[in-house]
């Protein structure tokens, strides 16, 4: 078969997954319905590179980019947790001049239900662990690190793994 | 249920459930070791551990395997949506709760730092814009 000269100019064909959600959402601000908008827990990081680092939250964990109104600034959902990212600016500055920065302890915890094949898939694609897998009381751990060297923990939960829970209405 | 959780590395668990509990409006779900303690608030899991040696049975706050201890500080932080940012903070200083700055007025919302007692930054804020809104 021929191969068309024209094919290596074209766009590349991109399979966008649909987000009813979202749609609804865009629907009810523009029809000026009443927005209900779902509690979700906030974490803001700090990040040295917005682009490299919405990206590597998109596709190695799994969030999606929910806002991007400006070059220092993004909103991020996975599942409840809403994860804002943010390029340390004058903003953001003390009132004694100093600026926030990536890095620290502190971390968000994501839940998998397998932490092996996880870790294994995402050193495959360069990923960077801190920290390999954990052994604790109650859940296995690992903690890798994001392009700005920021932490992020991934746990699979073992016996006696506790979570609060409530009844359904 | 709860689904997002996030671990602080902190000095003393304690003072820090004391003051997680006591000053924001969080509920102990438990503290079976004196290193770790489980937490919640709406939607939000928070996990305090102290750091603690290589041989200690938890996992979460041990070194890394070059010997680097966890400790507490740096500038990622949860935010804890408020109604009333002023009332909140002139109610939480009398306390001697600390504040790394005073209230700023961002593009979506007003924040402030509060520091808790191992140095830990949580944000306060009040949305000044639907989009930064958690609750309608």
């Amino acid at each position: 078969m021929t191969r068309d000269p024209l094919d290596t100019l074209r766009l590349p064909n991109v399979p966008i997954e649909p987000r009813p959600a979202f749609a609804d959402a865009l629907w009810r601000r523009i029809a000026g319905g009443e927005q209900v908008v779902p509690q979700s827990a906030t974490v803001r990081y700090f990040v040295a590179d917005l682009d490299s680092a919405i990206a590597f939250y998109r596709d190695q964990l799994g969030f999606e980019e929910e806002l991007r109104p400006s070059p220092t600034f993004a909103m991020l959902y996975r599942g409840d947790l809403r994860l804002l990212l943010s390029v340390a600016g004058a903003p953001h500055a003390l009132p004694d001049g100093t600026l926030p920065e990536p890095g620290g302890w502190n971390r968000i915890s994501l839940q998998v239900s397998n932490l092996n094949a996880t870790v294994a898939a995402l050193r495959a694609t360069g990923v960077t662990f801190r920290r390999g897998i954990t052994a604790g009381v109650a859940v296995d751990t690992a903690v890798l690190a994001d392009p700005s060297g920021n932490p992020v923990e991934l746990f699979e939960p073992r016996a006696g793994y506790h979570e609060r829970t409530t009844t359904k209405e | 249920m709860s689904t997002t959780s996030v671990r602080y590395i902190v000095d003393d668990v304690h003072a820090a459930i004391d003051f997680y509990c006591g000053r924001l409006g969080f509920e102990q779900q438990m503290h079976p070791d004196p290193a770790f303690a489980m937490l919640t608030r709406g939607d939000l899991r928070l996990v305090l551990v102290s750091p603690i040696g290589p041989d200690h049975p938890g996992g979460g706050s041990r070194p890394m395997p070059d010997g680097t201890k966890q400790q507490p500080g740096g500038w990622n932080r949860i935010m804890l949506q408020v109604q009333d940012l002023e009332g909140t903070v002139e109610a939480l200083r009398p306390h001697g709760v600390q504040f790394r700055d005073e209230i700023v007025t961002g593009i979506g919302s007003k924040q402030i730092l509060v520091q808790d007692p191992s140095g830990n930054l949580v944000e306060l804020f009040e949305p000044i814009r639907s989009e930064a809104r958690l609750s309608s």
